[in-house]
């Protein structure tokens, strides 16, 4: 019980220092310091990563001109909260000043609008509106089973489906959102200029050029190069020239 | 020092005194001594030393090759004049010798000392070659005095005593491509005299070579015991050249034209002759002979990137900063140096990394062309501006070249330089405008808008959020789906328990009616007609019920009718039913009124054994 008690007493106590030291960056913001800010907002990082901390952070890389770094906070933001509104206009605004212009189009709609849905929400989210469809589900299929009328018995049969179906639907939500987080394939350039090499070596041949700021996925890692794809292109960079959100 | 020396000494002393002034004797005192470079045997030839200051005690070193015939005779010479008022003397004290070779060879005269103003000088060494004297010709027309200094005017009539030719010569004829030679057409003349060479000299084409011209200088004569004979040589004419194929080249022949000065021949003789003599030119042809110069080709094995060098080269590299900012200039400086054909040496490419704007390398080239070949450096400046932030490598800048010394193929290269390419301050606008692919994008971009402001909120409590895929999630799912699993057999269970119930029912229906029927016979027996009616209405009711599997507190009189016809029972039935049910109510509550006992238990019997035939 004691240690409980301590655990609460140090939460709070570094809840605080931290409290100091958002006002304190945001101050240095305000003053037009963006360097000092963004330092002190990657501090409050380490400690505790927060979907607020990472947006200041990216409008703190953005003044800077540091559009790819921007990107990569913006992004690590909503991956914390989906649902945020400044960050999804900035990132969409600094999307707009990178140089490379790689559209999904050769994607089928329905794969983006899938994204797009799947997006909408955190994992955790998806998760519990899932359990409680299953619920419902579950609740359904009585009501289909022992149901005492033909009526019932039919509107439950219809809900039973249609809520397993949902259910099934926001899981697979989640389990997406879910390899994503831990496997972490997507990446963005953070070196001004890189060029793609067909093997994983410096001898091979360039087969496409990437500016900062764009998102790629990753794929396998050999000796320090990974294999990235963006849009249509596959290729070979080093480790270095990019960033995993 | 002989006494009129030493008087003319004097004199000019009393005489230069006043121009003199306050000059010292320390300042540039120059102290030479000069002899042919070859000289023949048994011919007297001059050792001079002079020296730019008045001075004294003159030691000549020892000299055992030669004999002093005569000498040593001192003269002095002074010169002063105003030049824009600007007084320039020039003084000259020379020493004579006139020697004798003993032996032929090659010797050296070491220097001598002379003392101007109280310090000792010390002369230059002399080599000096002595050349054997010329054989005794063997034809008739050599005179005998033809070995006099061929440079002076011969006294002798004998025109064909003379001889003149022009040879070829090359350092090398065996080479390889790209390997400088030296040619040269050296002129041998003994006994003319040459005047002057006319213009009418045809050079070959050299084909296959490339030529490169060297200085001729002032044509300088020297002797040259050549097949027994000693020659005037002179250089007329000498150029280097780099084969550019392989195989067999030969040089055609050159083509030169002298003027010779000749004396007439006279009959007449006098004393007066040799001071009176009229000389005439005439031009005689000379041709060098052709020469087969054989060029080897390079051998296989050519590096990648060969430079087309040939020779011996060394490569020094410098880069102008390791850190610069973007749109800075940075400068690669490369410097090749060595001997060979320099002229032909490729500019070798550095393969700059994406983010630099390249320019065209800037080449120095530097030089010297000698008997000995081309040599000096080439020096080439590389620019680039570096237009994006990074670290980048700038590889290193290969050379390859075919060393004559070691004969195989030689790659020099730099070191590699790491620059670090930090933003210019203000420039991150100007990366971002420099691409096309912004002006496309523009429509989509509101003018005037910005990223909005930063999160100014305290920051919120770490919200507790929820759990996501981790751990146990599954069971979230796993135990109510088991949960319901085992409710849903449970209800089932109860469900076909109760089912089983009204099943056993409609199955003893028949059963139980007869035995009610029986009870109720006994009682009409009996005579107890209150508890007949009572039973045989019950054994209607429960027949029906448990037919029907309906419970019997939902059946009614009114209802029964329209259930059985909802069962598709034919409307006789239901009469009977009707009939039936209704005599046995009324009979229960006015029993005098009713019909007789047996009437209404035989239409019960016989109604139960309709229904029972009957399906429902």
């Amino acid at each position: 019980m004691k240690r409980l008690y301590l655990i609460l007493a140090i939460s709070a106590l570094s809840l605080a220092t931290f409290a100091a030291d958002w006002d304190s960056a945001n101050q240095l913001y305000a003053e037009g310091n963006y360097a000092d800010a963004a330092e002190q907002y990657r501090a409050i990082l380490e400690e505790t990563p927060r979907a607020e901390v990472y947006y200041n952070l990216g409008n703190a890389e953005f003044k800077q001109g540091e559009i790819a770094r921007a990107i990569l906070a913006y992004e690590r933001a909503l991956r914390l909260k989906p649902n945020y509104p400044d960050c999804k206009h900035n990132l969409q605004f600094a999307q707009a000043k990178i140089i490379d212009n790689i559209e999904d189009n050769h994607r089928f709609f329905l794969a983006q609008w899938a994204e797009a849905f799947r997006n909408l929400l955190s994992e955790a989210t998806w998760f519990q509106l899932s359990v409680v469809l299953f619920f419902c589900f579950l609740i359904c299929a009585f009501l289909f089973a022992f149901g005492r009328s033909i009526a019932l018995r039919k509107t439950g049969f219809h809900l039973a489906w249609i809520t397993l179906l949902c259910s099934v639907v926001m899981l697979c939500c989640a389990a997406s959102l879910h390899h994503r987080d831990t496997a972490r394939e997507e990446a963005i350039i953070v070196q001004g200029i890189v060029n793609a090499k067909s093997s994983p070596d410096k001898s091979g041949t360039d087969l496409f050029i990437l500016h900062e700021g764009t998102k790629v996925w990753v794929g396998e890692t050999v000796n320090g190069w990974c294999n990235i794809h963006v849009g249509d292109n596959i290729g070979w960079i080093t480790n270095s020239a990019l960033e995993r959100i | 020092m002989t006494k009129r020396h030493k008087i003319v000494l004097l004199l000019s002393a009393l005489l230069l005194l006043p121009f003199f002034g306050s000059r010292t004797w320390a300042d540039d005192v120059s102290f030479t001594a000069s002899a042919p470079k070859q000289v023949v045997m048994g011919k007297p030839f001059q050792l001079t030393f002079s020296v730019n200051h008045r001075a004294k005690d003159l030691r000549a070193p020892e000299m055992p090759e030669f004999d002093i015939i005569a000498g040593p005779y001192s003269s002095q010479s002074s010169s002063t004049s105003f030049v824009n008022g600007q007084r320039t003397s020039t003084f000259s004290l020379t020493y004579t010798y006139t020697l004798m070779p003993r032996k032929e060879g090659s010797f050296t005269i070491d220097p001598a000392s002379i003392v101007v103003g109280g310090d000792t000088y010390r002369s230059n060494a002399l080599k000096v070659t002595v050349l054997p004297a010329d054989e005794t010709p063997a034809a008739s027309n050599s005179g005998p005095q033809q070995s006099a200094a061929p440079a002076t005017s011969q006294p002798s009539s004998n025109r064909s005593g003379g001889d003149i030719f022009i040879k070829t010569q090359v350092s090398k004829t065996k080479v390889h491509e790209q390997e400088c030679i030296l040619l040269s057409y050296k002129l041998y003349f003994a006994g003319v005299d040459v005047a002057q060479f006319t213009n009418n000299t045809k050079l070959p084409e050299f084909k296959g070579f490339l030529k490169q011209e060297l200085e001729q200088g002032d044509v300088q004569t020297e002797l040259e015991h050549y097949n027994g004979r000693n020659y005037q040589t002179a250089i007329l004419y000498r150029t280097l050249l780099f084969p550019q194929k392989s195989g067999d080249i030969e040089i055609e022949p050159a083509n030169f034209e002298a003027v010779l000065r000749v004396q007439n021949r006279q009959q007449i003789r006098s004393i007066f002759d040799d001071f009176f003599a009229t000389y005439s030119n005439v031009t005689k042809p000379l041709t060098a002979p052709g020469i087969t110069i054989h060029v080897q080709p390079l051998p296989a094995g050519k590096p990648a990137g060969f430079s087309g060098g040939v020779g011996s080269f060394s490569l020094s590299s410098s880069i102008s900063s390791n850190s610069i900012t973007t749109n800075d200039a940075l400068t690669v400086k490369l410097s090749i140096s060595g001997k060979g054909n320099m002229k032909m040496v490729k500019t070798p490419s550095i393969d700059w990394p994406d983010g630099f704007e390249v320019y065209d390398p800037k080449v120095t080239n530097n030089f010297k062309s000698t008997t000995a070949g081309v040599s000096g450096s080439k020096d080439i400046e590389y620019l680039a501006i570096a237009r994006a932030a990074g670290d980048y490598v700038i590889p290193a800048i290969t050379f390859s070249y075919y060393d004559t010394n070691d004969n195989t193929y030689k790659t020099l290269r730099t070191e590699e330089y790491t620059v670090h390419v930090a933003r210019g301050a203000g420039e991150t606008d100007q990366t971002v405008v420099t691409t096309g692919t912004y002006t496309n994008k523009e429509d989509i971009q509101k003018l005037g808008t910005d990223i909005r402001y930063i999160e100014t909120k305290p920051l919120p409590a770490e919200e507790r959020k929820g759990a996501g895929l981790t751990g146990l999630w599954w069971l979230m799912y796993l135990v109510p789906a088991l949960l319901s699993l085992l409710l849903f057999v449970l209800f089932r269970k109860q469900i076909r328990d109760n089912q089983d119930l009204t099943k056993v029912r409609y199955r003893k229906a028949n059963k139980v009616a007869q035995k009610r029927l029986k009870k109720a016979a006994k009682l009409m027996n009996a005579g107890q007609d209150a508890a007949f009616y009572e039973e045989i209405e019950r054994a209607a009711w429960t027949y029906l019920s448990d037919r029907l599997s309906i419970p019997q507190a939902n059946l009614t009189k009114e209802n029964i009718a329209d259930i059985l016809r909802s069962k598709n029972v034919s409307d006789e039935r239901i009469q009977e039913v009707t009939d039936v049910l209704s005599t046995a109510e009324f009979a229960r509550y006015a029993p005098a009124a009713a019909g007789s006992k047996e009437d209404l238990y035989n239409a019960t019997a016989k109604l139960i054994d309709n229904l029972e035939s009957t399906k429902i």
